[in-house]
C-alpha cells in the first residue's frame, strides 16, 4: 500500500516534467520580436569603455563603430579598402603650406544631428539633440590629446600642430591651479586655447594642420577616435549621483543608438531617427545609401542587390554574451543567431577545405571569408645573445643562420591545416594582402618549409644535428607566451616539435602576462608569438614595427622583436611621407628583402575570417577592420521564423525511457522491501 | 633544479614512495587492529582496490624515467631526453590530427594514418593518442591528491594537535587562524593562491594545501583535547615522560585511523578541485582536467570529436569513484561512530 | 547574555580584521600594480597613461606604514573595504559597486532556486534511503550518491548542455532574461544541473542524521507504542533531524548572494559568480578581493547571528 504511493509520487514527478519540457521550448526570445528585423548575434568578451577617444578593440569597436559616425569611412565593397565620405560632404581637400606642412579641409554636411539623449539639457532646457557643429570635433580631439583621458592613439595624432604641447598646457595648468582642474572640461579646454592645428573658422568647417609629413592621418578620420563628441555628454555622464558615466553611456550620431548596455550580457542597438541617412535619404550620401559597385565577387553573392536602397536595413541589433563556444555555435546552429561571429580560437569544422559541408550548404548556410590584415608571427628576441643580433661579426652570421634554419623548420601550411583547417594563408612577409606592398607572387626562400635545408644551415652556423658545442647537449632555447590556456599550449607544441626535428630542444614558457610584460620589458624573452592587426590600410602600419625608434626594450614600443638596422631605418623614414606609386614600392621591397634574410620574425600566417550565416541575413562582407557594418545588412524575417521552427522540435522519448528506467531501478527495491517485512 | 634532471627527482620519488608503502605495509601486517581493518576492507571493496592500483601502477610506470634507448628517427624526440615507461610504449605514435578511435583514415580529410587502427581511442587534435595522454593523467593526478594531502595533513595536525595539546596562547592563534581561513569562500581563495603564486604542480598543491588543511586541524585539536585527558596520558606525564614524546609515541597513533580517513576523503576533493582549475587556466599541465577542458569545445565540432573527452571524463570519473568508494569502506571500518558524516 | 553577544561580536569582527591581512598580503604584497595596469590597458599604451591608471586605481602609494605612515596601501585598503568603499575595477575602471548590484539579482535568481530545489530533492530521497535503511534501495542509494560526487561538476555541465540543449533540444542551452516568461526555461538546466550535482552528498549527510534520530530512545519507545515506520519517520524523526539540517541551511543563505562560479559561468547567467570569473580571467585584482572580502563578511555575519540565537535558545552555548 505504501509503496504504491510512493510509486505514484515519482511517476507524477516524472510526468510533471514531461509536462514541462513539451510546454517550453528553447526559443530564447520574447514571442513578440519574431516578426520585426532584429538581427541576433553574439559577442564574447565584454567591452571595457565605450568611450570613443579610447575604445581600442574589436570588441567595444562593435559598439561604438555604430553609435558614432565619423568625417570619412570605408566603402562597403570596394577592395582594396577605399575612402568615401561619411559625415564630412566630400573627401579632405590637402593643401601643402611648405616646409613639411600641409591643411587638411573638411567641410561638414548641413543638418546633422546628435542622438536624443536628456544630457542636452544642459545646453538648452527641454533639448533633447542639438546641431552637430566642427567645434564638437575640434573637442574630440581635445578630448584625445587631453592626458587625464589616457587615449592610446595620441602618438599618431602628434603629428598635428601644437597636439602634444595642448596636452602638457593642460596638465600644468591642472597642477598649479586647483580653481582650474575643478572646472567642467570643456572649459578648460577653451581656457588653455585651442590646438593651433585644428580650428573651426565656421560651424560647418574643420581644418587640421599637421607639422610633419603624415599622409596616414586620413585613415584616422575615418576611426571613432576622431568622431564628434557632445561636450554636454562628458559633462553630464560623470558616474556622480547615479548618472553611468560616459564610458558606459555613449552619446554620438551614427546610424544606431545604444539602448540597452548590460555588458556582462546584453547590448542593444536601435535604428537612430537622428542619423542624416534616416532623416535624409533623398541625399543619397554615399555613407548612407547601398553602394551600387563593387568587386565581382559580390555580384555573384548577391550583396549588389540592395543597391540604391538607403540604410539602414534593420531596425534592431541584439547582442548577447556567450563565452563558450558550445552554445554559442548551437544557438547559431538552431537559428537563434544569425550569423556565427568571428570565431576566433577555434574553428568550426563545419567547413572543410575552405568550403562548407553539404550538410550545411542544405540548412541554407552561406560561407563569407575575408583576408584580415592582421599577420601573425614568432618573434625573436634580437637583444638575446643567442638568438639576436648578436655582439660581433661572427656571433652576427652564427644567430643569423640559426633563424634562418628555425625559420625553415616552421611549416606554416601544415599549421593552418591543423588547427584552422585551412583558413588563413601563410605569410610571406610582415605585409598582409589588401595593404599596399603586398606582392601576391613573392615567396620568401626561408618560409618555403624545407628541413634538409635547413639542418645545412644549423651545420654551418656551428650547431650541427642541434647540438650546442659549449655544452654537448641539444641547443636549449626558451618559447615565451601568456597563453596558458590547454589550446594554446597545444599551438606551442607544433613549433616546439618542428624544432625539435633540428634538434633544438626548445622549452615552452607560458606565464602570466604579467610575467610576460615583465619577459618583455627586461629582454628576457627569446622567442614568443604575436599577431598585429592593421589600424588602418597601409604598409607603413605594419613596417614600423621593425623601426628602432619603435623598439620595445628601449622605448617601449611595438618593436617587441627589438629589431634595429640603419639601413632599414632610413627606408622606413622614406618611404613612410611616401605617396603610393613605383618609388614607394621599391622601398618597401628593399625592407621587405632585408627582413628575410634577417629574420627577426618567422612570418606565420594572415588571418583569414570565416563568417557563417544564415541564408535570410543579406549583405554580409567583413572588411577585416574592425569597423562594424550593421546599416548594411538586411534580414528575411518570414524565412527565419520559418526554418526556426522546423529546426527546433524537442526530442521527448528519452523522457519515456527516463521514466522506465526509474521503475525498473524502484520496483526490485520495493519488492525486497516488502518481502523482507512480511 | 632542472639542471639536475627531472627524471631524477622523479626516480627517487618513487623509491622513496615504494619505500614508504614497504613500511606502512610492514606496519599494517604487525599490528594486529589494522591487520584486520586491512582484509575487511579487502573483503568489502575488493573491484575499487584493484582499479586504484590500476591508477597507481599506470602512474609508476609514467613516473620511472631515463635517458636513451630511443631510435634516432623517432618522430618528435629528443635521443637524450628522459622517457618514462609509459612514454617509450607510446613512442611514435603521433599522427597528424584527429583520428576516431581504431579508425584507419584522419578524421577530416580522410588522410591515411601513419598507424592505422593502432589509436583505441582515437587521436587529439595535433594527433596525439588519448589513450597514451590519458594514462599519463593518472601520474598527475595521483600526484595532485597525494602531494596535496601530504602536505595539508602535516600542516593541519602541527596546528590542531599542538593547539589541542599545549592549549593556551597557541590555542587561541591557531583557532583566530582558523575561524579567518574558514570564513573566506574556499575556491576564490584557492584561486587567488594560485595567481599569486604563478601557475605549476607545486604551487597549485601548496594552494590546494592551504584551502584544505583546516578542517582536518579542527578535527585533530577536538581529538587531542579528548586525549590529553585520558589516563594514559596523564600517567605518562606524571612519569615524566618529555611532551614530544608523549605526542609521538600515545597521540599522534590515536589519531592514525583519523589521518587514513582524512588522506583517502581528502584525495578526491584535491583531484575535483584542480580539474576546475584547469577550466579557469590555472591548472596542472597534463591533467585529465586540462584534457577536458581542452576537448570540451571538440564537442561543437560537426561532425563531434567526443572521444577526447569522454576518454578524459571517464579516466577522472573511475579513479574519483573508487577512491570514494574505498574512502567510505575506509572510514565504516576504522571508524565507525562518525559513519556516514560528509568530510 | 550581553556579554557573550559582545564577545562573540569582537571575535567576529577580528576575524574579519584577519581576512582583511590575508588579502592584503595576497593582492598587494605579491602582485606587481605596473602588470596590472598593462593588463587592464593593453600592448599599445604609452608609459604615462600607466602611471595616470595608477594614481586612479590608488596603486602609486607604498605597501606597509613604516614606509609613510600618512600614505600607505595597508591603511587605505582596510579603510576602503571597512567603509565599503570598493572603487574601481582594474579591468575596465567601472565600479565594482554598480557591478555587485546589477549581478545580485541573477545570483539570486539561480541560486535560491537551487537552495529550494535542492533540499525538495534530496531530503525526501535521504527519509527514502533511511526508511528503507539496511535494503537494496539504501544499498543502491547509497552507492548512487557515491557515484553522483565522483562526477567532475564541469563534466556534468557540458554534459547537460551537450545532452539536454543541443541533442533533445529541450531548454535553451545558455543565456538569461529576467523577464518572467522566459526565465524559467533559462533555468532550466543549471537548477537540473546543480540539483543533480549536490544531491550525492546531500542525501548522504541527510541520510546520516536521519539514521542517527532514528537510533534515539524516543524513538523506540514511539516503534514500541505501535507507531506505524512511516508515522515514526516523518513526525518524529523529520522533525527532530530538522535541526542540524537547518542550520546548514541557515549558514548556506550568505553564500546564495556570492552565486555559482560554474554554473553562472557555463550558463551566461550574468550573476555575481559570473562576474568573479571574469574578473579571475582578466586579472581584475581589485574585483575579486572585493568578491572574497564580501564572502568572507557574509559568512561571520551568518555565523555570528547563528551562535547568538543558539546562545539565546540554549545558555550552555555562552560558556564555551
Amino acid at each position: 500500500m505504501r509503496s504504491a504511493s510512493f510509486a505514484r509520487l515519482v511517476l507524477c514527478g516524472l510526468g510533471g516534467l514531461a509536462v514541462l519540457v513539451t510546454g517550453c521550448g528553447n526559443d530564447p526570445y520574447p514571442p513578440s520580436d519574431a516578426t520585426s528585423k532584429v538581427l541576433y548575434g553574439s559577442f564574447v568578451d565584454a567591452p571595457k569603455s565605450l568611450d570613443p577617444a579610447v575604445a581600442y578593440s574589436q570588441r567595444e569597436h562593435a559598439i561604438t563603430g555604430a553609435v558614432y559616425d565619423t568625417l570619412l569611412e570605408y566603402h562597403f565593397l570596394k577592395r582594396p579598402l577605399e575612402l568615401i565620405p561619411g559625415l564630412a560632404a566630400a573627401l579632405p581637400e590637402v593643401t601643402d603650406l611648405g616646409g613639411g606642412r600641409s591643411r587638411w579641409r573638411f567641410e561638414l554636411r548641413p543638418d546633422l544631428l546628435f542622438h536624443d539623449d536628456p544630457c542636452f539639457e544642459l545646453s538648452a532646457p527641454g533639448a533633447r539633440t542639438r546641431a552637430i557643429t566642427s567645434a564638437d570635433f575640434a573637442f574630440s580631439l581635445a578630448r584625445i590629446a587631453d592626458p587625464k583621458v589616457g587615449s592610446p592613439v595620441v602618438e599618431p595624432f602628434s603629428n598635428v600642430e601644437d597636439f602634444q604641447a595642448f596636452g602638457e598646457r593642460l596638465a600644468a595648468r591642472r597642477a598649479s591651479e586647483p580653481a582650474f582642474a575643478a572646472l567642467p572640461v570643456h572649459e578648460q579646454y577653451r581656457l588653455v586655447g585651442p590646438i593651433a592645428g585644428v580650428s573651426a573658422p565656421s560651424d560647418s568647417i574643420l581644418e587640421i594642420t599637421l607639422a610633419r609629413p603624415y599622409p596616414q592621418i586620413k585613415y584616422w578620420f575615418a576611426m571613432e577616435f576622431s568622431a564628434p563628441v557632445p561636450w554636454e555628454a562628458i559633462a553630464w555622464y560623470d558616474g556622480e549621483d547615479g548618472r553611468p558615466r560616459f564610458d558606459d553611456h555613449p552619446v554620438g550620431s551614427g546610424p544606431f543608438q545604444l539602448t540597452r548596455y548590460d555588458k556582462r550580457a546584453i547590448f542593444v542597438l536601435e535604428k537612430s531617427a537622428n542619423w542624416y541617412g534616416v532623416r535624409h535619404p533623398e541625399w543619397r550620401a554615399p555613407g548612407a545609401t547601398y553602394p551600387s559597385e563593387g568587386e565581382e565577387r559580390d555580384r555573384a553573392a548577391g550583396r549588389l542587390e540592395s543597391a540604391g536602397r538607403p540604410l539602414p536595413m534593420i531596425e534592431r541589433i541584439e547582442m548577447r554574451r556567450e563565452k563558450e563556444d558550445l552554445p554559442r555555435f548551437n544557438k547559431f546552429m538552431q537559428g537563434y543567431y544569425d550569423n556565427s561571429g568571428i570565431v576566433a580560437e577555434n574553428f568550426d569544422t563545419v567547413i572543410q577545405n575552405g568550403r562548407l559541408t553539404p550538410e550545411m550548404q542544405a540548412l541554407g548556410i552561406a560561407l563569407d571569408k575575408e583576408i584580415s590584415p592582421t599577420v601573425f608571427f614568432l618573434g625573436f628576441n634580437m637583444d638575446d645573445p643567442v638568438v639576436g643580433k648578436g655582439v660581433d661579426a661572427a656571433a652576427r652570421t652564427r644567430n643569423r643562420m640559426l633563424r634562418q634554419a628555425m625559420s625553415l623548420a616552421i611549416d606554416a601550411e601544415e599549421f593552418l591545416r591543423i588547427f584552422s583547417n585551412g583558413r588563413g594563408l601563410p605569410a610571406q612577409s610582415p605585409i598582409p594582402p589588401n595593404i599596399y606592398g603586398h606582392d601576391p607572387d613573392y615567396r620568401n626562400p626561408y618560409r618555403q618549409p624545407d628541413l634538409d635545408r635547413a639542418r645545412a644551415i644549423l651545420a654551418r652556423a656551428g650547431y650541427p644535428g642541434g647540438v650546442d658545442p659549449a655544452t654537448g647537449e641539444a641547443l636549449r632555447l626558451t618559447f615565451d607566451s601568456y597563453n596558458t590556456t590547454t589550446a594554446g599550449l597545444i599551438q606551442h607544441q607544433f613549433y616546439t616539435n618542428a624544432w625539435k626535428k633540428l634538434g633544438l630542444d626548445v622549452r615552452i614558457e607560458a606565464v602570466t602576462y604579467n610575467q610576460f610584460q615583465d619577459k618583455l620589458r627586461n629582454g628576457a624573452h627569446q622567442i614568443f608569438e604575436f599577431g598585429w592587426g592593421a589600424d588602418y590600410p597601409d604598409p607603413e602600419n605594419f613596417l614600423f614595427l621593425f623601426w628602432s625608434a619603435m623598439r620595445n626594450s628601449t622605448n617601449g614600443g611595438p618593436n617587441y622583436a627589438n629589431f634595429s638596422d640603419d639601413r632599414f631605418d632610413a627606408l622606413f623614414l622614406e618611404m613612410k611621407v611616401m605617396e603610393n606609386g613605383p618609388e614607394r614600392l621599391a622601398k618597401i621591397r628593399e625592407m621587405i628583402a632585408i627582413l628575410e634574410d634577417e629574420r627577426p620574425w618567422i612570418e606565420l600566417m594572415v588571418r583569414e575570417d570565416y563568417l557563417l550565416r544564415h541564408g535570410w541575413l543579406a549583405n554580409v562582407k567583413p572588411s577585416g577592420l574592425s569597423i562594424p557594418t550593421y546599416q548594411y545588412l538586411d534580414i528575411d524575417v518570414e524565412q527565419r521564423a520559418e526554418r526556426r521552427r522546423a529546426w527546433n522540435q524537442p526530442v521527448v522519448w528519452p523522457l519515456y525511457v527516463l521514466l522506465a528506467v526509474a521503475v525498473l531501478v524502484v520496483a526490485p527495491g520495493i519488492r525486497t522491501y516488502l518481502k523482507e517485512r512480511q | 633544479m632542472m639542471g639536475i634532471e627531472a627524471y631524477m627527482v622523479s626516480n627517487v620519488g618513487t623509491l622513496l614512495l615504494l619505500a614508504g608503502l614497504g613500511y606502512v605495509a610492514r606496519v599494517v601486517r604487525r599490528n594486529r587492529f589494522w591487520r584486520e581493518a586491512a582484509s575487511e576492507l579487502w573483503r568489502r571493496r575488493r573491484i575499487a582496490l584493484c582499479v586504484v592500483a590500476v591508477f597507481f601502477v599506470i602512474a609508476l610506470l609514467d613516473s620511472v624515467a631515463w635517458k636513451g634507448g630511443v631510435p634516432e628517427d623517432a618522430v618528435g624526440v629528443l635521443p637524450n631526453a628522459p622517457y618514462s615507461l609509459i612514454d617509450r610504449i607510446f613512442l611514435d605514435t603521433t599522427e597528424a590530427s584527429y583520428s576516431a578511435p581504431f579508425a584507419a583514415v584522419e578524421f577530416y580529410g580522410g588522410r591515411p594514418l601513419r598507424k592505422p587502427g593502432a589509436h583505441p581511442l582515437g587521436t587529439d587534435i595535433i594527433g596525439r593518442d588519448v589513450l597514451y595522454m590519458a594514462l599519463k593523467g593518472a601520474r598527475v593526478a595521483l600526484l595532485i591528491g597525494g602531494l596535496t594531502s601530504l602536505i595539508a595533513i602535516p600542516l593541519a595536525l602541527l596546528f590542531g594537535v599542538g593547539a589541542g595539546y599545549f592549549g593556551g596562547r597557541f590555542d587561541d592563534f591557531v583557532f583566530f587562524l582558523i575561524s579567518t581561513l574558514q570564513s573566506m569562500p574556499g575556491l576564490l581563495l584557492l584561486i587567488a593562491l594560485v595567481m599569486a603564486m604563478g601557475r605549476g604542480t607545486v604551487s597549485v598543491c601548496i594552494a590546494l594545501a592551504v584551502t584544505s588543511w583546516v578542517g582536518f586541524s579542527r578535527l585533530s585539536r577536538a581529538e587531542t583535547l579528548k586525549l590529553r585527558e585520558l589516563d594514559f596520558v596523564r600517567a605518562a606525564r606524571v612519569l615524566g615522560v618529555s611532551e614530544p614524546r608523549i605526542i609521538v609515541r600515545h597521540v599522534l597513533p590515536n589519531l592514525a585511523h583519523l589521518i587514513v580517513i582524512t588522506f583517502v576523503l581528502m584525495f578526491s576533493g584535491h583531484v575535483l578541485s584542480e580539474a576546475v582549475l584547469s577550466w579557469l587556466g590555472i591548472g596542472v599541465d597534463g591533467s585529465w582536467g586540462q584534457m577536458i577542458d581542452g576537448a570540451r569545445d571538440e564537442l561543437s565540432r560537426e561532425p563531434i570529436v567526443w572521444w577526447n573527452i569522454a576518454a578524459a571524463g571517464t579516466a577522472l570519473f573511475t579513479l574519483i569513484l573508487a577512491v570514494n568508494m574505498v574512502g567510505d569502506s575506509i572510514r565504516d571500518v576504522l571508524d565507525p561512530r562518525t559513519q556516514g558524516e560528509a568530510p | 547574555m550581553g556579554a557573550y553577544v559582545l564577545r562573540r561580536l569582537g571575535y567576529g569582527i577580528g576575524v574579519v580584521l584577519g581576512v582583511l591581512f590575508l588579502l592584503f598580503l595576497l593582492f598587494f604584497a605579491v602582485t606587481d600594480p605596473d602588470d596590472i595596469a598593462r593588463k587592464a590597458l593593453g600592448e599599445k599604451v604609452p608609459p604615462a597613461v600607466i602611471e595616470q591608471w595608477k594614481q586612479n586605481h590608488g596603486y602609486d602609494r607604498p605597501l606597509w606604514p613604516w614606509q609613510d605612515f600618512e600614505e600607505n596601501l595597508l591603511f587605505e585598503h582596510y579603510r576602503r573595504m571597512l567603509t565599503f568603499d570598493f572603487g574601481l575595477s582594474d579591468a575596465d575602471d567601472s565600479p565594482i559597486v554598480d557591478r555587485l548590484r546589477s549581478g545580485m539579482i541573477p545570483s539570486l535568481a539561480l541560486t535560491v532556486p537551487l537552495l529550494i530545489l535542492g533540499l525538495g530533492a534530496s531530503i525526501p530521497l535521504s527519509l527514502l534511503v533511511a526508511f528503507f535503511r539496511e535494503t537494496y534501495i539504501d544499498r543502491m542509494g547509497v552507492f548512487l550518491c557515491v557515484l553522483a560526487m565522483s562526477v567532475s561538476m564541469l563534466l556534468y555541465i557540458i554534459g547537460a548542455q551537450f545532452l539536454i540543449g543541443k541533442v533533445l533540444r529541450w531548454f535553451p542551452i545558455s543565456g538569461f532574461d529576467p523577464d518572467l516568461l522566459l526565465l524559467p526555461r533559462f533555468l532550466a538546466l543549471p537548477l537540473l544541473v546543480g540539483v543533480i550535482g549536490g544531491i550525492g552528498a546531500d542525501v548522504r549527510f541527510y541520510r546520516t542524521a536521519f539514521i542517527e534520530e532514528s537510533t534515539r530512545d524516543f524513538v523506540r519507545t514511539a516503534r514500541a507504542k505501535g507507531a506505524s515506520e512511516a508515522r515514526i519517520m516523518t513526525r518524529h524523526v523529520l522533525r527532530n533531524a530538522m535541526i542540524p539540517i537547518l542550520t546548514q541551511v541557515v549558514l548556506a543563505i550568505p553564500f546564495l548572494f556570492m552565486g555559482s562560479l560554474l554554473l553562472e559561468s557555463f550558463f551566461g547567467i550574468p550573476g555575481l559568480g559570473g562576474i568573479t570569473v571574469d574578473a579571475i580571467q582578466a586579472n581584475d585584482f581589485s574585483t575579486l578581493r572585493t568578491m572574497v572580502f564580501i564572502g568572507s563578511l557574509l559568512f561571520v555575519v551568518g555565523q555570528i547571528a547563528t551562535d547568538i540565537s543558539y546562545g539565546i535558545v540554549d545558555p550552555r552555548v555562552r560558556l564555551k
